[in-house]
């Protein structure tokens, strides 16, 4: 067991406050993501949480128990670091051993912990070796090996896959996944990579500017983001804003007329909007379709990547649209083309940045 | 590899090399010629760059005329190494404090350390001849090792500092992080990774030791046992003449033990000043 709950953690490093109001509740072998842009904070709030920062005010809280003023080891958590900060003076096994060499375990009991680590890592022939004769994916390795040895109740990782080439980042995701599940330990992981955040979280938190954007499972985040930054963030390639006025709303949605001329009628629920507000409507690349009416765009760059074409163009008041269509669509760079879209799919947002609740939300399938 | 100067060019570099160098050696090789002359030759003109006379005869002559010779080289590299070594014992914490704790005045304090290094002992020689004297410290190996100490301090804590800092600070962070102490970290992780970084400074601060100690010898100390080699070298000054040849000969054989350790460091030496190479 073990649940982590931040209570209204917020963070300043002199006058600059770089944590606001954060309140999380992680549950029991969840693994939850935290994911923004560089320098929304998700780091930061990683390291308090891990007690290498101190929180303005605030609590975290693991199973029950305030551990704010806790040393790490006493907290019950152990981190994975970015640049996996291996001591490279000592051998793999070495490395593995530290917490329990720093715990004065006994030799016996070390020893099995340490090949039992070894094991699940599949580091067993490596433990003679010192860290710069590993390749990354397996320095990433006894990294973890090192987080494990001690059985913590939650395991922190900052940016763990960062410095992995592509092709081992995937392999390192699945093995994470499986890890977690092996391990059946909460885990919190920080990542800027929405594919990481989609692919291996139970729930994503999305920060921004040191604020919670929206909290919830990679498809509620997929079909339901809270504001425009969670919709533009979620999602590859990144979803389209395209301006549009509201021209009237009733029980089938709010009717909109795009900056290009076209007209839809979408269904959300249209909360405060009114005719004659601005809006802008989301429209995901993979949503559209070629099609002999609706949104005019001309193609300026095209992406074929044998399953799909990626399509950029501008409609012709010059906003930017990207389409994700079939990889034989007939399309050529320079030309106009016509694309369709289901009201359904659409996304509405205000002014403010806030989203109209979708009426007819796709099945929900965490 | 890119040849990146030009024919011309490189000669230019290497022939300021060699200006720079004959600058720099050529006392020493002028020092090892009067060693080989007998006494009568060394004032005889014209100067003679060499003669049928020349002999090693004065390296065996000068522990005659000054019997304590071996104990005068003995001392000087007993001081040296025991500074070194009091000098490390304070340095290795210090700097760690500096690289990476918060403290009140921690940037003051330094700058402080650095000014300190611009006086000379010279100019502090009569206080401290007096806090030595309150101390009962004139006359014994202490007067020549603490004032070296506290001189040499500063120096070494500039030194480590900088290399410590270049220690990955994720590394402690993951320390702590497993329940490790500061000291532990200091023990396990930092000092082994700093190795290098030690040698640098502990022979920079060996060299300075070295160098420094004449000065305090003859201001601090009168008794000939504990005199080291720069300061007993005057008593090849005799009251009818100056055996020089003797005396160049003397500070060539102190000098060369010296000189034999640092043949050996010379590859840590360099390994220490590219260093940053701990980061994988």
């Amino acid at each position: 067991m073990a649940t982590l709950n931040l209570n209204a953690i917020t963070k300043s490093f002199g006058a600059a406050q770089v944590l606001h109001d954060i309140s999380l509740a992680i549950e029991d072998k969840e693994f939850v993501v935290f994911v923004g842009p560089s320098g929304c904070g998700k780091s930061t709030l990683l390291r308090i949480i891990a007690g290498l920062e101190e929180a303005t005010s605030g609590a975290i809280v693991i199973d029950g128990q305030d551990v704010s003023d806790e040393h790490p080891v006493d907290r019950g958590i152990s981190m994975v670091f970015q640049s996996y900060a291996l001591y490279p003076h000592l051998s793999v096994y070495e490395n593995i051993a530290f917490p329990l060499r720093v715990q004065k375990l006994g030799k016996a009991d070390l020893d099995r912990r340490v090949q039992r680590a070894a094991e699940i890592l599949q580091l067993t022939d490596k433990l003679h070796l010192k860290p710069g004769q590993l390749s990354g994916g397996q320095r990433q390795r006894v990294a973890i090996g090192r987080s494990i040895v001690r059985e913590p109740k939650v395991f922190l990782f900052d940016e763990p896959l960062s410095n992995l080439d592509a092709a081992l980042r995937g392999d390192m995701r699945v093995e994470l996944s499986q890890l977690h599940g092996s391990l059946d330990a909460t885990m919190v992981y920080v990542t800027h990579d929405q594919v990481e955040a989609m692919t291996m979280a139970d729930r994503i938190v999305v920060l921004n500017g040191g604020r919670v954007e929206q909290f919830g499972t990679p498809m509620e985040l997929y079909h339901h983001p809270a504001n425009k930054f969670v919709a533009a963030f979620i999602g590859q390639p990144n979803m389209n804003f395209v301006p549009a006025t509201v021209l009237g709303a009733d029980q089938a949605g709010l009717t909109v007329e795009l900056s290009g001329g076209h007209r839809m009628t979408l269904p959300v629920e249209p909360g405060s909007a009114r005719a004659g507000d601005k809006v802008e409507v989301g429209i995901r690349p993979e949503h559209v379709t070629v099609a002999p009416e609706g949104m005019e765009i001309s193609v300026r760059v095209l992406e074929r990547l044998g399953g799909v074409s990626i399509t950029y163009g501008e409609t012709a008041d010059g906003t930017r649209f990207c389409a994700s269509l079939p990889g034989d669509a007939p399309i050529r760079e320079g030309e106009p083309l016509t694309l369709s879209v289901a009201p359904r799919d659409c996304h509405v947002f205000q002014a403010n940045g806030d989203v109209l609740r979708r009426q007819s939300a796709p099945e929900m399938t965490a | 590899m890119m040849d990146r100067y030009t024919k011309l060019q490189t000669l230019g570099i290497y022939a300021a090399i060699t200006v720079f160098l004959i600058f720099m050696l050529l006392p020493f090789f002028e020092m090892f010629m009067a060693s080989l002359r007998p006494l009568d030759h060394l004032f005889r003109s014209p100067y003679q760059f060499w003669s049928e006379d020349f002999s090693f005869q004065a390296y065996s002559d000068m522990w005659d005329t000054v019997p304590l010779l071996g104990r005068y080289i003995f001392n000087s590299v007993f001081i040296a190494f025991a500074v070194t070594l009091l000098t490390m014992i304070f340095v290795v914490p210090a700097a760690y404090a500096y690289a990476r704790l918060e403290f009140p005045f921690k940037n003051g304090s330094l700058a402080i350390f650095l000014g300190v290094n611009m006086f000379t002992g010279a100019v502090l020689l009569i206080p401290l001849y007096r806090v030595l004297r309150t101390m009962g410290l004139l006359n014994t190996y202490w007067a020549m090792i603490v004032p070296g100490v506290a001189f040499l301090i500063p120096t070494g804590i500039w030194l480590l500092r900088s290399y410590l800092e270049k220690i990955p600070r994720e590394l402690e962070e993951a320390a702590f992080v497993d329940g490790a102490s500061r000291m532990y970290t200091l023990r396990r992780v930092v000092l082994p990774l700093a190795v290098p970084g030690l040698i640098v400074v502990s022979t920079a601060v060996f060299i300075g030791a070295y160098a420094q100690q004449f000065l305090f010898a003859i201001t601090f100390n009168q008794q000939r046992e504990l005199q080291p080699l720069p300061a007993g070298l005057f008593e090849f000054i005799g009251y009818q003449d100056v055996t020089w040849n003797q005396m160049m000969a003397a500070a060539l054989v102190g000098v060369l033990p010296v000189m034999v350790i640092f043949l050996f460091l010379q590859k840590y030496l360099v390994a220490g000043l590219t260093a940053g190479a701990v980061k994988e």
